[in-house]
């Protein structure tokens, strides 16, 4: 994904990735990121949050618009309430 | 702002990956590693912006096949009319949890949101199209970076989008 929003930039169109895995967003780096540290699944918050979700998509805009330094990645300031893990293949899935 | 964060620590996907798919019999994922990033500035303030969105979750309209869950190297893009019905769409895909997504398509991909940015005059229009695809473990990135992404960013031109916002999952 970060490999498209780097195509598209590089075609004159900005990107703006919203991340939940900060250290493959590091790795690919993308022109501009929002990490956000919830679970993979929920980069918007809970279901039916409709204030969070506006919030991530608001800085996401914020960040689209005013990032002058390219691979910028910044953090929302928002914490999940409870610990989370990564279990790919698990149920849910 | 990060001073201000008072959650857990990032999960280490890297390491969880590379062991989760080496344990399936999967070849070592050869990560793309780079060392700088293009950035084209925004051509116009958000509020006069033309905006998308992709996901690559695998998430598709209830009319249209499901995405293969497992996929691997699976290059399939569908264009998603920007009026769809957030509660006619369906997520398959074994890489993450979407069972909050499965209730609400808005905490994975906020579609419903996003109109009502753009009813509040905060985007300036949406375009017509919303996107899903590019799913994980594609391991042929150089088809990404030379056939599948320049496609997609040429339908994104006919669309005379300003703005693409990404959402990996």
């Amino acid at each position: 994904m970060g490999l498209v929003c780097r195509v598209a930039e590089e075609s004159g169109i900005s990107t703006v990735c919203i991340s939940t895995g900060r250290d493959l967003t590091a790795q690919v780096k993308p022109p501009r990121s929002l990490f956000v540290n919830f679970p993979m699944g929920n980069a918007f918050g809970r279901p039916f949050d409709r204030d969070m979700q506006l919030r991530v998509l608001r800085a996401a805009l914020a960040l689209a618009e005013g990032a002058t330094e390219a691979g910028v990645i910044v953090d929302l300031p928002a914490a999940w309430p409870q610990p989370f893990d990564f279990n790919p293949g698990a149920p849910g899935g | 702002m990060s001073t201000e964060f008072r959650g857990q620590a990032p999960i280490p996907y890297v390491s969880k990956l590379s062991d989760y798919y080496g344990a399936m019999g999967h070849p070592p994922y050869r990560w793309t590693v780079n060392d700088a990033a293009p950035l084209r500035p925004l051509p116009r303030p958000v509020r006069e912006c033309r905006v998308t969105m992709l996901t690559s979750g695998g998430i598709s309209l209830c009319a249209m096949p499901g995405f293969d869950p497992m996929a691997r190297n699976d290059h399939r893009l569908d264009a998603i009319p920007a009026d769809a019905d957030s509660d006619d769409f369906q997520i398959h895909d074994a890489y993450y949890d979407h069972r909050d997504a499965d209730r609400d398509l808005n905490c994975q991909f906020p579609i419903d949101r996003l109109r009502e940015l753009r009813d509040q005059g905060e985007i300036g229009s949406l375009a017509p199209r919303f996107w899903s695809g590019f799913m994980g473990r594609i391991y042929d990135r150089s088809r990404v970076v030379e056939e599948s992404a320049p496609a997609f960013v040429a339908e994104l031109g006919k669309d005379e989008v300003d703005l693409l916002i990404a959402v990996p999952a």
